[in-house]
């Protein structure tokens, strides 16, 4: 077992810990957020346009996003002669 | 970042010939040039570069005699445009093949099966029920386009010397564009494929063990122990993929990479990862190679996309404050951790995760300072990802110097997307592209930080004394030169060949269709890899006394007041030439 971790705590108790703090997060994730996204006009209209675009706000560089190049596109286009 | 028991990665000795063949920053850029290599030879020695070329000069002669007859960019103009972007990815065997055997997990609502197994039924099912959106959509962009031709045609029958009937037609012409927009992007929802990841997915766990292994073995590391525990660390990051790939979790930017880190310091702090797994675990092997990879996408020619306000805005404003956020964190903070201030200085005002990477790689910071980084980044991105349009809407700000000031301060370049789309559209193109120009800047400040530290910071303290160059180099992280050389190498390339050929055959083939592939999977296993050797004790200590988040918090409240004025005197005082056409 990892170094960090006690052995000596059985596995068991191991497994519990694992599925409640593991539950949690997917709870918080799956449940809480949804539930937040509902509640919240904003949000709501805000996650029917990110499906509806395909946009995906996990993504952190520019070439896994395709708005990018759209944008790239769009300001090639109407700045061409500078 | 930390391996082993020493916690960090540091060379003792001289350099030596054989370090070409057994140290892990060499063997990182081998592998990530192999790669590299194949995708070049396979899209320029094999695809379809004359075909393109043809396509490329007729439809730039169409432009051209378009642009002679009138005054605006008439329909066929734009139909010329749409001609000349090409993707060599998908009309390549190469590119199918690669983008098929690096497939990860896609996208699920309710059923996370769906991410790996899509049926007949269910791509059918998916089809039927954006068909109709579709074809409204379609029937619209055809009334536009009636109407935008009908327009056009009497702005020619004037000789297009009418004003009036030049605007007229620019308006049905645009009119058009949106309505063909929509339906392009509507027509994607009505083109899902069945498929099974399951078999694709072992084949490239396999094939990832022999290509990680071959540079394990080289560094006189046991192959068959990394090979049995890379399999675990492998289902964690495929886990992750799955978990990301939910719509909501996207939402709220919660990708693959945190639930990387969030799954496997869920192992690894209760069930305790086994011994056997961490062997496996080789985050500095993984994201060396990634970044290697990465390089390919820093182009240098992206700099200028929005010309000088652009770049004041992304290249003027991101260094100060990155240097002023590491200044504050030494001087006032007085923040222990030389290497945890500046990876989140640099995440903080540079772009986020991928920032953190580079520079925690480059500063050799432990991996639990790149955790914390990325887990502050990832709050403070889902927070202004909403909050910034909210506001910019509520004030009344106008549309480009909000997008300019969401694209210089929200981390993800996703989440600008996403808040300047929920602006407006406008706002989205300057954000993009703004992001865009400083996602260049981590090859600089990757540079920068390697250097500063190999001059400075390593030889502090008690160990102060004059090094030669011998010394230094021998101190400079050598994938960092991998990392510049595969940039110089693909911004020469894409110089050499020009706009539309660079981003049909390097952009929308090499990059997208190949290198990038195997980046997103190296930095997934990378971060699945750091989760399951995380000690939550060991994150904690680094938390103490909340001065990582009060840094970030001044950080980027700095980044937001210098960002809103230049983005304002350089869009709006200096060049409202710029903003006028845009």
């Amino acid at each position: 077992m990892n170094p960090h971790t006690s052995e000596h705590i059985s596995l068991r108790r191991r497994m519990g810990k694992f599925t409640i703090v593991l539950g949690s997060l997917l709870l918080f994730v799956y449940v809480f957020l949804p539930l937040l996204t509902e509640t919240f006009p904003a949000l709501n209209r805000m996650s029917a346009y990110l499906d509806e675009n395909g946009i995906d706000p996990s993504r952190y560089y520019y070439t896994d996003v395709e708005q990018v190049k759209e944008a790239e596109d769009y300001l090639q286009s109407v700045l061409k002669s500078d | 970042m930390a391996q082993g028991d020493a916690k960090i990665v540091t060379d003792h000795g001289q350099s030596r010939w054989s370090d070409l063949w057994t140290k892990e920053d060499y063997l990182a850029i081998w592998l990530g040039f192999l790669i590299i290599g194949v995708c070049l030879i396979a899209y320029f020695g094999y695809g379809p570069k004359e075909q393109f070329a043809q396509k490329i000069e007729t439809a730039q002669q169409v432009q051209q005699a378009e642009a002679a007859k009138a005054p605006f960019k008439t329909i066929e103009w734009y139909q010329a445009e749409e001609a000349m972007k090409l993707k060599a990815s998908s009309t390549s065997a190469f590119g199918e093949f690669v983008k098929h055997w690096t497939s990860r997990p896609g996208s699920w609502k309710t059923n996370p099966v769906e991410s790996l197994i899509r049926t007949e039924a269910q791509a059918q099912a998916m089809n039927e029920k954006a068909m109709p959106a579709y074809e409204e959509a379609q029937a619209a962009a055809a009334a536009a386009l009636t109407a935008a031709t009908q327009a056009q045609e009497a702005a020619a029958a004037a000789g297009f010397e009418d004003p009036a009937l030049n605007e007229a037609a620019e308006e049905q012409i645009a009119d058009w564009r949106a309505a063909d927009k929509k339906a392009s992007s509507l027509k994607g929802k009505t083109t899902n494929k069945p498929y099974n990841h399951i078999p694709t997915l072992i084949g490239v766990c396999i094939f990832f063990i022999v290509f990680f292994g071959i540079g394990i073995k080289m560094m006189g590391k046991s192959f068959g122990e990394f090979a049995k525990g890379f399999v675990i660390v492998f289902l964690v990051a495929v886990l992750a993929y799955m978990l990301g790939a939910q719509a909501i979790s996207k939402q709220y930017g919660i990708g693959a990479e945190a639930w990387g880190i969030l799954l496997g310091m869920v192992i690894a702090n209760t069930l305790g990862t086994p011994r056997w797994v961490l062997p496996a675990c080789q985050v500095e092997f993984f994201i060396k190679t990634g970044l290697v990879l990465l390089g390919a996408e820093v182009l240098f020619s992206k700099i200028m996309a929005i010309g000088i306000p652009g770049v004041f805005v992304a290249w003027v404003v991101t260094p100060t404050v990155l240097i002023s956020t590491y200044i504050f964190g030494q001087a006032v903070l007085k923040i222990p951790s030389k290497t945890l201030n500046v990876v989140i200085s640099a995440d903080m005002s540079v772009c986020g995760t991928s920032a953190a990477i580079a520079t925690a790689a480059a500063c050799r910071a432990k991996k639990e300072e790149l955790t914390l980084s990325i887990g502050l980044s990832l709050v403070f991105t889902a927070v202004m990802m909403i909050a910034m349009p909210a506001f910019i809407k509520a004030v009344g700000m106008p549309e480009i110097l909000g997008g300019a000031w969401m694209g210089g301060t929200i981390d993800a370049t996703g989440a600008v997307a996403a808040a300047g789309a929920f602006l407006g559209e406008k706002a989205l193109y300057v954000a993009a592209t703004i992001k865009m120009i400083q996602n260049i800047m981590i090859g600089v400040t990757a540079f920068c930080v390697a250097l500063y530290w190999a001059l400075k910071v390593e030889q502090s303290g008690e160990q102060t004394r004059s090094v030669g160059a011998g010394e230094i180099w021998h101190r400079f992280p050598k994938f960092v030169l991998g990392f510049l050389a595969a940039s110089i190498l693909f911004s020469t390339i894409d110089a050499s060949l020009g706009g539309k050929m660079s981003s049909a055959l390097l952009d929308q083939g090499v990059v997208r269709g190949g290198t990038r592939l195997f980046r997103g999977w190296f930095f997934a296993l990378s971060f699945a890899a750091i989760g399951l050797s995380t000690n939550f004790r060991e994150l904690a200590k680094y938390f103490k006394g909340g001065k990582p988040l009060i840094l970030y918090a001044c950080g980027q409240s700095l980044n937001l007041i210098l960002t809103l004025t230049m983005a304002y005197i350089m869009f709006y005082l200096v060049f409202p030439e710029i903003t006028a056409r845009i």
